[in-house]
């Protein structure tokens, strides 16, 4: 979940995420987070 | 090996920080004018020095920094654009002085006054001017210190940040300083990004933000100090370009709280959505908090030499007054 996991973990989707920086990977969780609230807004939830 | 196959490690520590998390909403809603983040630091302080933080927790409880980032990402949200800009050539000017003065500063006291040779003043001036144990790692890889030297900087630092953590927002409360000017005071003086945000949400949400935001326009500089001290070592590391280096050491996540802020104030979110944004920017922060409080290990922090002390108290001192000085003045 960190980027300090350097070992394959046979995942394609954990490799690539435990490769990123840590400040990479927050700004995709904090984008992530907003695009969610975007789409819950279009669906009429906000 | 699947996502939760991946994610089961990380379990057991991130059940310890919700349940740290949760016990701090608690108390702060049973005691009239406490905050859930200074109590979630409190919850994690006492939890890691009296029990301490169990091996199967540890790989979960090291997310607290991915929180930190995170939470700050999402802080993006709650920022009101043009204020910042009104104030943002005042507020990058006082971080540009106080981190370049503070690094000669601090060379000069710790080298002149307190007769610390080698790397070692090196790695506190980083430390204390810029982003704490963060900084004194990249400074310290740049600079190829030893280990030690490393561990015995980072220390001095995390020593630093339980203390400042703590006196700060009780100096600003008796300065009686307004949100903004203890938000960015706190900003430009304290070290590590993680007590600074603590500080400055312990005095109000508008000083947090004003803390985090002038935090990390200091953490930015850091590429800048590192490819500085490169050349004032004899250029050692001449095979890594500067630019390169200056990217290297740039917080990414600095870029998600820029877009965040951009797409809050553009309209596109309704009030209610970035609510809840906050709300979650809350969340994470105090998941954070309460790992920061498990990562603040009393009985070591006994073991820091004294000399590294007095270097880097005395700098703190002469940089809080002075920036004391500057916000009470200029904002």
């Amino acid at each position: 979940m960190v980027s300090d996991a350097a070992d394959g973990t046979g995942s394609p989707v954990v490799d690539r995420w435990t490769a990123l920086d840590r400040g990479w990977q927050a700004l995709a969780l904090g984008l992530g987070i907003v695009a969610v609230h975007a789409a819950g807004q279009a669906a009429g939830l906000f | 090996m699947g996502v939760v196959a991946a994610a089961r490690p990380y379990l057991p520590g991130l059940a310890l920080l919700a349940v740290g998390a949760l016990l701090s909403h608690l108390v702060a809603g049973a005691v009239d004018g406490l905050q859930p983040l200074v109590v979630a630091v409190a919850v994690g302080v006492l939890v890691g020095n009296t029990v301490g933080t169990p091996d199967a927790a540890e790989p979960g409880v090291g997310v607290d920094k991915l929180f930190l980032e995170t939470g700050i990402v999402l802080l993006g949200a709650a920022v009101v654009v043009e204020e910042f800009l009104a104030a943002g050539p005042t507020v990058l000017g006082l971080v540009v002085a106080t981190v370049a003065g503070g690094i000669l500063l601090a060379e000069l006291i710790a080298r002149g006054l307190f007769r610390l040779d080698g790397t070692t003043p090196s790695l506190l001036a980083a430390g204390a001017s810029i982003c704490g144990v963060s900084a004194v790692v990249a400074i310290g890889r740049v600079l190829d210190s030893r280990g030690s030297a490393i561990t015995f900087a980072a220390a001095t630092v995390l020593l630093f940040d339980a203390v400042t953590l703590v006196a700060f927002p009780v100096a600003g409360e008796w300065l009686g300083l307004t949100g903004r000017q203890f938000g960015v005071w706190a900003g430009v003086s304290m070290f590590s990004t993680g007590p600074v945000a603590a500080a400055g949400f312990a005095h109000s949400p508008e000083a947090g933000q004003w803390a985090t935001v002038t935090k990390l326009a200091r953490n930015s500089l850091l590429g800048g100090v590192a490819v500085a001290y490169s050349l004032a070592y004899t250029a050692r590391s001449a095979t890594d370009p500067g630019v390169r280096r200056l990217w290297a050491e740039f917080p990414k996540f600095l870029l998600g709280f820029i877009a965040v802020a951009a797409i809050a104030n553009s309209g596109l979110l309704s009030p209610a959505a970035l609510e809840s944004i906050g709300r979650v920017s809350d969340a994470l922060f105090t998941l954070a908090f309460v790992g920061l409080g498990l990562s603040i290990r009393l009985r070591e922090m006994r073991e820091v030499g004294g000399a590294a002390v007095g270097a880097v108290l005395v700098h703190l001192l002469v940089v809080s007054a002075l920036a004391l000085a500057a916000v009470r003045w200029l904002l």
